[in-house]
């Protein structure tokens, strides 16, 4: 183990520690599990508090969100905004949905960077490391999502997407969006748990709830988590995503990179030597 | 000048000296200053320069249309992801001539070996335009950030390698002009091995950039996105490759006359009828794996609206047509019906894969990409540059004319 | 839900077989046309002599 690993480790361990609370001894490698955050758009009023919390808390510039009607239109993020509310009419009233960067379990921004720039941590956020990012937006064509959003009118650009606030995670503390919302849509933990509670509260409920949690199973599994009142299709979810994580769509072309190494060559020496062998039986 | 004189400190500094006057010789330019193509090309380059200048102060959103939903554009698009795949006749005229050893095909080696290293040179090099922190371009290669799990790290380092690759193979050229005799022994000896290392970084970097969309499937429409892109771009690149050929090879013997032997002109016409049989047959394969995918993936449904239309003039008019064309002039020696097959082959590859990496890509977005004005020039300021310098070195050194050690291998 | 229905995988693969014998049969074909050219003086062909087979 090098000495970045090893820092990698104590760090991921330092941070599951300190959000989990007391812990008889330090986690081993491979005990990290995933924090997420669980969004139950049933409790959301669209007051867009967590918009605000996150601009502050990342240098961005914070919306007015009493006075600028963004509810009117469909947003998306941009390189100014990591997280947006969106509000759909549907025929169980409106809706809010938060939108932002997914945490998938395999992402694939984080498969696709050449530079390790976008990478998934030891306890599940996914994090764009500025020192390497060479700027080629491969993640922005690689992300199922269509989150990571790119500062095309600097010189010196960056990628700006929901880092799940991994500094403050480390810290010990939530993220900032869950920290401020009023009324608990957003609940943060282990990803486990946020599984458990999320069935428990689809299953007491069966009238209130579709009975899916997105983001269980779509391109594998995401950090983030959600629930609804109506079918997720009614509120901008893609739903054909399926459920193979996205690395492995490339999977098999890169494993296949060293045979083609291995064998060609010897295929083409050969080929080589039987032609040489022709050419001078002629 | 011979590089095994004796290297003493006065004879050094002389020699030196020697050699940079016959650079600065070597430099200046040679037949007219005001023809047509120059007088296009000048302004184009230095206006491409000015722009760039521009892109690097106030960023890529200043001089092009890319955006949130479409992050590749032209340059990405067309130099990089086009331009190499029509380099591709360098691997399978290297193929031809050093591993099958047919000779019949030697006199167009070098000038095809010199096109894909000039094309990959300035085409993949032109995508350190559109990096938007090319500083950082050496994080993957110096070992600070290996993303193993990245196909652009694999296409990236292909690219790297192959441009090393093809410089040895072209480098016995080089020496000539010089009259470095020892060092081209040298090289010539290197020739093979970086002509088999040079075959197989091509069959993974052209597949390899197919496999760089391979994660965008949701995004890609379904007429074009399938898991076998890789194989297609790769099948694709071959008669792309040979279709080059076949156009450079007609525009060079027009403009380099002067340089060529006239018997040769003949032979010239021969290997086209070759290289024309070998586009026919890569296009059939090619249109085959096209139809298997269409059956596999039931692409009939999908045929009912715009996109199918598109999608069909692509495969039909583009793919299977020049396929038929081909076939037709190699059997009745039409060598007219060639060069028509060849512009259409080189056409079907730009569509494939301006459709894949730009057209049909975010098919669904309201918003649709066209490059702006500014991303042409400097498009066309790239292509215009490797003109340029493809000139130079052909006006030099023994590309199209027979080199003096014909005969011996080269 | 996927998981719930009637899916066949390998629906297509009857179609799949036909179409690689048609293209086993086809490319027989092409390569014995290629391989014969008409032995014609094309319109810019000078001075070189076309031998009938060449091993291209």
């Amino acid at each position: 183990m090098n000495r970045r690993e090893f820092l990698k480790v104590t760090g991921a361990a330092g941070a599951t520690l300190a959000a989990s609370g007391a812990q008889a001894e330090p986690p081993k490698k491979d005990d990290t599990e995933f924090v997420g955050v669980l969004v139950d758009t049933t409790r959301c009023i669209g007051c867009r508090s967590c918009e605000s919390a996150c601009s502050q808390q990342h240098g961005l510039p914070v919306p007015d969100i009493e006075n600028d009607g963004a509810l009117e239109a469909k947003r998306n993020t941009s390189e100014r905004q990591r997280t947006v509310v969106n509000r759909y009419e549907t025929d169980e009233g409106p809706v809010f949905v938060k939108k932002q960067c997914m945490h998938c379990w395999q992402p694939a921004c984080a498969a696709a960077c050449l530079t390790n720039a976008m990478y998934k941590t030891r306890s599940g956020p996914v994090i764009w490391r500025q020192g390497k990012c060479m700027g080629c937006r491969y993640c922005m064509i690689s992300c199922p999502f269509d989150i990571p959003k790119f500062e095309y009118d600097r010189w010196n650009p960056r990628i700006e997407k929901c880092d799940l606030c991994a500094e403050r995670i480390a810290q010990g503390k939530k993220p900032a969006c869950v920290a401020a919302c009023p009324t608990d849509a957003l609940m943060f933990g282990m990803k486990r748990d946020l599984i458990e509670v999320a069935r428990v509260r689809v299953y007491n409920h069966p009238k209130r709830y579709v009975r899916k949690i997105y983001g269980e199973h779509e391109v594998g599994g995401t950090g983030w988590l959600y629930l609804s009142a109506v079918p997720f299709e009614q509120l901008g979810f893609p739903t054909h995503l399926g459920t193979t994580p996205y690395p492995e769509f490339t999977r098999d072309f890169l494993y296949g990179v060293p045979v083609v190494l291995f064998g060609l060559p010897a295929l083409l020496l050969g080929l080589n030597l039987l032609a040489e062998r022709k050419k001078q039986e002629a | 000048m011979d590089s095994t004189a004796a290297v003493s400190g006065g004879h050094l500094g002389r020699e030196l000296r020697g050699f940079g006057r016959f650079l600065l010789r070597e430099l200046k330019p040679r037949g007219k200053l005001i023809t047509p193509f120059n007088v296009i090309s000048l302004p184009i380059i230095v206006l491409g320069i000015a722009i760039l200048i521009v892109r690097f102060v106030r960023g890529l959103g200043s001089v092009t249309n890319l955006s949130q939903e479409v992050p590749w554009g032209l340059w990405i698009g067309f130099d990089v992801v086009t331009g190499v795949a029509l380099a591709g006749g360098a691997y399978v005229i290297t193929f031809v001539v050093y591993v099958m050893r047919l000779e019949k095909y030697r006199p167009i080696v070098r000038v095809t070996i010199l096109n894909g290293l000039l094309a990959y040179v300035f085409y993949a090099g032109a995508l350190v335009f559109d990096l938007g922190r090319p500083w950082n371009i050496i994080n993957p290669i110096i070992g600070n950030s290996f993303g193993y799990n990245s196909v652009l790290f694999l296409v990236a380092w292909h690219f790297l390698l192959y441009m090393i690759a093809e410089f040895v193979e072209f480098s016995p050229v080089v020496a000539e002009w010089l009259g470095w005799k020892r060092v081209r022994r040298l090289l010539r000896s290197l020739t093979l091995g970086a002509v088999i290392f040079g075959i197989t970084l091509s069959t993974l970097h052209q597949s390899g950039l197919g496999a760089l969309f391979l994660m965008a499937k949701a995004k890609i429409h379904p007429l074009w996105y399938t898991e076998f892109i890789p194989i297609l771009f790769f099948v694709s690149s071959i008669a792309a490759g040979l279709s080059m050929i076949i156009i450079e090879g007609t525009i060079s013997h027009r403009v380099f006359k002067d340089q060529i032997d006239p018997r040769r002109h003949g032979t010239f016409e021969e290997l086209v009828f070759g290289l024309a049989k070998g586009a026919a047959i890569s296009l059939f394969v090619y249109y085959f794996f096209k139809a298997l995918i269409f059956i596999h993936e039931q692409h009939w449904l999908l045929l009912g609206d715009a996109w199918g239309v598109w999608y069909l003039i692509e495969v039909v008019g583009f793919v299977l047509t020049p396929c038929v064309l081909f076939a037709y002039a190699v059997r009745n020696r039409r060598l007219g019906v060639v060069r028509v097959a060849a512009l259409l082959t080189v056409t079907g590859i730009v569509l494939n894969r301006l459709n894949i990496s730009i057209i049909a890509f975010n098919w669904r977005s309201e918003t649709h990409y066209y490059p702006s004005w500014m991303e042409i020039v400097v498009t066309l300021m790239v292509v215009f540059a490797e003109i340029w310098v493809f000139r130079w070195v052909v006006n030099r050194m023994p590309v199209l004319r027979p080199s003096a050690h014909a005969g011996q291998e080269t | 839900m996927e998981t719930y229905h009637y899916v066949n995988i390998f629906e297509t693969k009857g179609l799949e077989y036909l179409l690689l014998i048609c293209f086993l049969v086809l490319f027989v074909l092409l390569i014995r046309y290629l391989e014969r050219p008409k032995p014609e003086e094309s319109s810019e062909n000078r001075a070189s002599r076309v031998t009938r087979r060449h091993p291209c």
